[in-house]
């Protein structure tokens, strides 16, 4: 295994004239869990589908696992877009069945192992052949988790994989993102909740297409100088720091 | 490799078949459109006539609107994104769409043959296999067409509204109801370069006259060409990433 899991060197990225990515770079190492944490429009999707290969920066370069993207390279890639991406007609069976067959699951009775396996993690087993359409949003939501994994995938991409989720779920969630990380995958993992943050190894704060603070929950919080510091306290602390440095 | 586009024909099929109202769409439908003919002509050598031209004219309808729609579904439902990420290629997703459709086409042409024989009592003289193989041609420009028109639609109404600019228009002027020769000049001219000329023409030959695929082979060159065509920009518009 290489050092860096994800290798970002010097990325900006601009829709039309918006300037969306400025000049990013960012390095994660295998097996752990890095939150990017910002607010609305900070630029996280936009990132996570640079580094999935959906977007191509305007400079700058991208490394997964060493390598630039590829076919090979897209096997061990899971995805979970941030709205769940998922046929309606099908079932959750149908839907988690054929991203496993697309990953190149081949052999019938090992897929359908792993497909029953997760739908049970997602603690969907009671509605497995109940189509997505009659879903709730939340459910959606782990079907959606469910397919991005289906084919253990070392690097996990996770736009918001939380939101909507009640609070014994979050709780379940990330008990399987802890296990996942053990196991030596890599998750990289958007969020606007300080409670999701807290869970990750590394967080990034972003806000503008930029990082303003990197660095674990607990450095993060030490920065501020206070000793009861929250996560949210040293969010604000940094862009107040950003704002005074750009002369505002 | 080609396992994948396997794959995604299977899924496009499985959503069909889940979809009721569409597969009375495109099982149903054409039977009640060939009878409705069949009643208003009442000589028979005008269904004799019309049927083959609206075989061809059924299969580009429906496989072109379906495919439309299919896609801009998956666009808009960002499942696309999540093939984009995959190690699915453009042609896998291509090919898979062409499989997927040709099953429900193919089904369709010959639940309209069997029925405009045997329950219109329209004279066909050309093998079924040809007429079928004729119509994969047919569809595989349909398919690929509706990929690449599903690009400028926003959401299946705008797809919708792509009917009377590309399908209608070609009822008319491609010798589907009267001959081309009949037109004025001008729009003989048109009816030249728009492919439902070519399909409904070759299939008058094999199923009126008999003729065989080979003697055909103009306009199987022509629809072919169209073909590789629309499936190269269709290949083109899925590059444009999501
Ligand atoms: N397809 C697009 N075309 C044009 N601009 C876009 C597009 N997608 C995103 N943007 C813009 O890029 C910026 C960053 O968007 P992005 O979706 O990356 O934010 P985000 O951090 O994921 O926000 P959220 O928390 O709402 O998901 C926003 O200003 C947004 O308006
Ligand atoms: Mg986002």
């Amino acid at each position: 295994m290489t050092e860096t899991a994800i290798d970002v060197n010097n990325i900006s990225f601009s829709y039309g004239k918006l300037k969306v990515i400025d000049d990013m770079s960012v390095a994660i190492s295998p097996g752990t869990s890095y939150g990017l944490l910002g607010p609305n429009g900070a630029g996280k999707t936009t990132l996570i589908r640079l580094m999935v290969g959906l977007l191509k920066p305007s400079s700058g370069s991208i490394r997964c696992l060493g390598k630039a993207a590829s076919r090979e390279l897209a096997h061990q890639i899971g995805y979970m877009p941030q709205l769940p991406a998922l046929y309606n007609e099908l079932s959750v069976r149908q839907n988690i069945d054929f991203f496993a067959r697309i990953y190149g699951m081949k052999h019938k009775k090992e897929r359908s192992q792993r497909v029953d396996e997760v739908i049970r993690l997602v603690d969907l087993w009671q509605k497995r052949n109940a189509h997505v359409n009659q879903l709730s949003g939340g459910m959606k939501q782990r079907v959606s988790l469910a397919c991005a994994i289906v084919h253990r995938p070392p690097l996990i991409f996770l736009d918001e994989p939380t939101v909507g989720l009640d609070p014994e779920l979050r709780v379940h969630f990330w008990n399987y993102f802890e296990e996942l990380i053990k196991s030596g995958s890599t998750l990289i993992i958007s969020s606007h909740t300080f409670d999701d943050a807290a869970h990750c190894n590394k967080l990034a704060f972003m806000r503008l297409g930029k990082i303003v603070a990197e660095g674990s929950p607990r450095e993060l919080k030490q920065a501020t100088g206070k000793l009861d510091a929250t996560l949210e306290n040293a969010f604000l602390y940094f862009i107040r720091r950003e704002d005074k440095a750009d002369g505002k | 490799m080609a396992s994948n586009a396997i794959h995604i024909a299977g899924r496009v099929a499985n959503q069909i078949i889940h979809d009721r109202r569409t597969m009375a769409l495109i099982l149903i439908v054409p039977l009640v459109v060939m009878t409705l003919i069949g009643l208003s002509f009442p000589d028979e050598s005008v269904l004799d006539y019309i049927a083959p031209a609206m075989l061809a004219t059924l299969a580009l309808f429906f496989s072109f609107l379906l495919t439309g729609i299919s896609f801009l579904r998956e666009r808009s439902q960002g499942t696309m994104e999540r093939l984009m990420v995959a190690p699915v290629t453009r042609l896998d997703i291509v090919l898979g769409y062409l499989l997927g459709f040709f099953i429900f086409a193919l089904i369709q042409t010959l639940i309209i043959v069997l029925f405009t024989i045997y329950a219109l009592g329209i004279n066909f003289y050309g093998e079924l296999w040809q007429i079928l193989l004729f119509q994969v041609v047919v569809i595989t420009g349909a398919v690929t067409l509706g990929i690449f028109t599903s690009t400028f639609a926003h959401n299946e109404f705008q797809m919708v509204q792509f009917i009377p600019l590309i399908i209608v228009p070609q009822i008319f002027l491609c010798g589907v109801i009267w001959p081309v020769e009949q037109m004025p000049e001008y729009l003989q001219w048109l009816s030249v370069i728009l492919p439902l000329t070519y399909a409904v023409e070759g299939l008058r030959d094999i199923m009126l006259y008999g003729f065989s695929l080979a003697d055909v082979w103009v306009e199987l060159a022509v629809l072919l060409g169209f073909a590789i065509l629309t499936s190269i920009l269709a290949s083109l518009t899925l590059r444009k990433r999501v």
